[in-house]
């Protein structure tokens, strides 16, 4: 039995005291503590819970991290998009085709003359010869190829022009359009105009899917504890009247939220590993048929964990919009 | 300890529960309310806990004038009372000593003095050998002194029980009422909502008795 205390105060006697309304009055190292044992507390239930249901907690984990998975997986798609275009702008050569009656002596002395120009870089010559050599190996048309008498390629010079950024057509273009040896110039401003275009569209659809699949995410999260919650209401009523703080309810569904973000995160960066994957062989196949100009980029640790901790935060959120609706709807009204 | 000063509570649906109840209960009292079924002794609690809000009326708990309390200070309040419920509401999927430790855990007391204070609150009720089991394995008397052992676990300077004995035979109606004086002769403050008149005119403490709302009679019957 507690010894007996001393009877506190009469009431009618302590309407100054009344001023200061309730407060926890210990020390607050004592709070801290309570403090960090309570978090202690919450984070091992909340994954025993979550273990302890393991088909309810699978399937939600399962819902988000697909939810997730979809805007990550158009994330890397438009990444390497991105670094490809980013591969055609540095290439800002002019293909120059020359006329077939030039001939390889011609060719080079034209090379030659340009290379002198004080706005061209460099100067690369590709003969009929190598032309030749270069189709036979990647079109897949060699045998045709040798039914050929003559080599039917022109003479290439690839021009890397001194550009500045702003001129999309430089003198140097309009110069060789013009020139009497020049069959034709390919240079690739309107298609890269074209593409950029596109990868803004695309960025744009991903921030929208991201916006619209987060959105999702917290819902799905929101739901389960929703649920969560109703199963515990009468344990929720219960440790109220005992004098448990709104953070002290909440805080088992918050760690429950977290994990399950955790867990949506880590399955939609597994599931994007996945797709990697799977891709991988035939994408690097068509990425050597362009002669490996470009690179795949992959998921890397640091996004990984970026979509983690986001991910987490989303579950976090969840949990709290729905958990705090559940106290506000508790409270009396006067 | 308690004040009830000119306190009216009429709910949504436009009932009135209490109509201009005043009273006091100096600390260390213990008092029974009592009336019919409708009477308002629920309500009274419900004022009490700060489950409800009054419409009219002020009171004062344990030095706090409820009014004032907002909101975030509920709790603080509510941690100064110990409730004992009619169907003694334990959470069935944890053992007794977990049940009992619930209000230390949301204190946020430490480990060995959560088992310290747990097993002295659960030898007081006599079920120290019970902790470790399952509340639904217990008989409904047994379970109903856990609930005590709840309230008590806290050494809250303030008792209060809606209807203790309402589920229980005469036999262990009288060793939970038995166990309430207990409280009140170390000082704890005892306010027990009850219809069992019988036992209540037994105990000889005073009571109150509400009639539709109102306070008709507060009176202490000498024990024959």
């Amino acid at each position: 039995m507690a010894k007996p205390r001393k009877p506190p105060n009469r009431l009618r006697e302590t309407a100054a005291a009344n001023q200061s309304l309730p407060r926890d009055l210990r020390a607050p190292g004592v709070r801290w503590n309570a403090w960090t044992r309570q978090h202690r507390q919450s984070f091992h239930a909340s994954l025993r819970r979550l273990w302890n249901r393991p088909w309810s907690t699978g399937l939600t984990v399962l819902v988000m991290g697909i939810a997730l998975a979809m805007p990550l997986l158009l994330f890397v798609l438009l990444d390497n998009a991105r670094s490809l275009s980013g591969g055609l702008r540095e290439a800002r050569e002019f293909t120059v085709f020359l006329k077939t009656s030039q001939d390889p002596e011609a060719a080079r002395m034209f090379s030659t003359e340009l290379g002198e120009r004080s706005d061209v870089i460099a100067v690369n010559l590709r003969t009929p010869a190598q032309g030749l050599a270069e189709f036979r190996q990647l079109s897949g048309f060699s045998d045709a190829l040798e039914v050929l008498d003559d080599n039917p390629l022109p003479s290439v010079l690839v021009v890397t022009p001194r550009l500045d950024d702003v001129t999309l057509e430089p003198a140097l273009l309009g110069k060789l359009r013009a020139d009497s040896r020049v069959d034709m110039v390919q240079y690739d401003a309107e298609w890269r105009k074209r593409l950029s275009a596109i990868l803004r569209f695309g960025e744009r659809a991903m921030l929208a899917l991201i916006v619209l699949l987060g959105l999702a995410t917290l819902l799905v999260v929101g739901n389960t504890v929703r649920t969560d919650i109703q199963s515990r209401a009468e344990e929720i009523a219960v440790v109220q009247l005992m004098g448990a703080s709104d953070g002290f309810v909440r805080r088992p569904f918050l760690y429950a939220g977290l994990w399950y973000g955790v867990l949506g995160g880590v399955l939609a960066v597994l599931a994007v590993g996945i797709v990697e994957l799977v891709v991988r062989a035939p994408l690097l196949d068509l990425l050597a048929s362009y002669q490996n100009r470009f690179h795949l980029h992959g998921f890397g640790w640091r996004d990984a964990m970026m979509v983690i901790t986001a991910s987490a935060m989303l579950g976090w959120l969840g949990a709290w919009i729905v958990s705090t609706r559940h106290l506000l709807a508790g409270r009396p009204k006067r | 300890m308690i004040l009830f000063d000119n306190v009216s509570k009429r709910y949504a649906g436009g009932h009135e529960a209490l109509m201009g109840l005043s009273f006091e209960v100096t600390a260390g009292e213990m008092v029974f309310v009592t009336g019919h079924s409708g009477a308002g002794k629920t309500t009274l609690l419900k004022l009490l806990g700060l489950i409800e809000r009054p419409t009219r009326g002020e009171i004062v708990v344990n030095g706090a004038s409820l009014a004032r309390v907002r909101q975030r200070a509920v709790p603080q309040v509510r941690r100064g009372i110990g409730m004992v419920f009619q169907n003694h509401r334990l959470l069935m999927d944890r053992s007794v000593f977990d049940n009992v430790a619930l209000p230390l855990s949301i204190a946020g007391a430490g480990h060995e003095e959560t088992a310290r204070r747990v097993r002295a609150s659960l030898d007081k009720v006599g079920l120290l050998d019970k902790e470790k089991s399952a509340p639904a394995t217990l008989s409904t008397g047994e379970q109903q002194r856990v609930g005590i052992a709840r309230a008590l676990v806290g050494k809250p300077p303030l008792i209060i029980a809606d209807e203790p004995t309402g589920n229980l035979d005469p036999q262990l109606s009288v060793e939970i009422m038995n166990l309430f004086t207990e409280f009140q002769r170390v000082g704890t403050t005892v306010l027990i909502a009850s219809h069992d008149l019988h036992l209540i005119r037994h105990l000889s403490k005073r009571v109150l008795v509400l009639d539709h709302g109102r306070l008709i009679d507060d009176f202490r019957p000498q024990a024959n």
